[in-house]
């Protein structure tokens, strides 16, 4: 009975969904009315009009860096909630000492061995996102996945000290401070907030206020990555 | 019609994968394995809309030497990075959940939290 319900919804779905794919234009065209209007204008002029070689970056940073603002709170929200889940009613935290199954010599051997290789790809992507794939958001989550490695194999106190302490709070708060220093700078000097300096010849400018924003994002998905992981982890 | 969607395989195949994951978050008992669900259709969705952006033969939309046109259009490829970023934070919010839920009740199989109340 339930089989058949379940079967005949998901027949009823899919066949308005496949009907209107047959409608849209051929994939692959250059002329689908996706690729006319804004994004040929980003095309065109993105590279001089916003500071970045790499169009998707001058799409998320600057083209619509409100919507960014936005989902970097997103994240960090994302962090206050699972904390409020997790730490409420929770007598004290005590950090695991060891892994509760300690990983054998070659895997631990391997992590050491390819972390410092792992942190400087991670900064190295975060810092060519204006000109190569890549940014913030991607090299954040390749140190998160680092300091997540880290905690699985070396314990977590050997991990957090990655992160001094006190600076743990102003850093899970990194993406949206930045964003708000940036767009209080747009302010002062565009007179619009996040808005950036349009003169011709400040275009170092437009990319140093670029990169300032991956940075922030990159350091503030990082940890926000890791403090998630580490307050699921202390649930045992 | 047959013809439209052999044209169109890239959105058809992930209509598939919007539908599978509409099966585990319906059909699924376990918590996570129904946040699993959601995740695939989100995925579904993502490659949707990436592969809406594609243009025959375009290279990445990233200018300075060796650019040439035509590039894959930009701004599927930014929306989804916003995507994603909030289909995470949609996931470690919902595991948490799970996590308490554990705790609370000792089970996250849904039809036994239904005989719990």
């Amino acid at each position: 009975m339930k089989k058949a319900l379940v079967s005949a919804l998901l027949i009823l779905t899919a066949i308005p969904l496949l009907l209107a794919v047959g409608q849209l234009p051929p994939h692959g065209s250059a002329k689908s009315p996706a690729y006319e209007h804004v994004s040929a204008y980003y095309l065109e002029y993105g590279a001089e009009e916003a500071g970045a070689e790499n169009i998707v970056t001058d799409v998320i940073l600057n083209y619509r860096g409100f919507d960014t603002n936005g989902e970097v709170t997103v994240i960090f929200t994302a962090l206050a909630a699972v904390m409020g889940v997790l730490l409420l009613g929770r007598e004290s935290r005590h950090p695991v000492e060891q892994p509760t199954y300690p990983p054998s010599i070659v895997v631990r051997f391997i992590v050491r061995l390819l972390a410092p290789f792992i942190a400087m790809f991670a900064i190295y992507v975060i810092l060519n996102g204006h000109v190569s794939p890549g940014g913030g958001f991607q090299g954040g989550t390749i140190l998160g996945a680092l300091a997540i490695a880290l905690t699985l194999v070396l314990g977590e106190n050997e991990a957090r000290r990655l992160i001094p302490e006190g600076a743990r709070p102003w850093l899970q708060a990194a993406a949206p401070l930045t964003f708000v220093g940036i767009g209080l700078a747009g302010l002062t000097d565009v007179g619009v907030y996040l808005g950036f300096p349009t003169v011709e010849t400040l275009t170092w400018v437009r990319t140093m206020w670029l990169l300032m924003l991956e940075i922030g994002i990159g350091l503030g998905g990082a940890v926000i990555i890791s403090s998630i992981f580490w307050t699921m982890e202390g649930e045992r | 019609m047959i013809n439209a969607l052999w044209n169109n395989l890239d959105y058809a195949a992930s209509i598939v994968l919007f539908l599978i994951g509409l099966y585990a978050v319906i059909a699924k008992d376990n918590l996570i394995k129904k946040f699993m669900g959601l995740n695939i259709m989100e995925t579904a969705i993502f490659a949707f809309i990436v592969a809406l952006g594609v243009v025959d033969g375009g290279d990445a939309p990233i200018m300075g030497e060796g650019a040439r046109a035509p590039f894959t259009n930009p701004i599927p490829q930014a929306l989804i990075l916003t995507g994603i970023v909030v289909a995470v934070s949609t996931t470690a919010l919902a595991l948490s959940l799970v996590i308490r839920i554990h705790k609370q009740c000792g089970t996250i199989e849904a039809d036994e939290l239904r005989e719990l109340e």
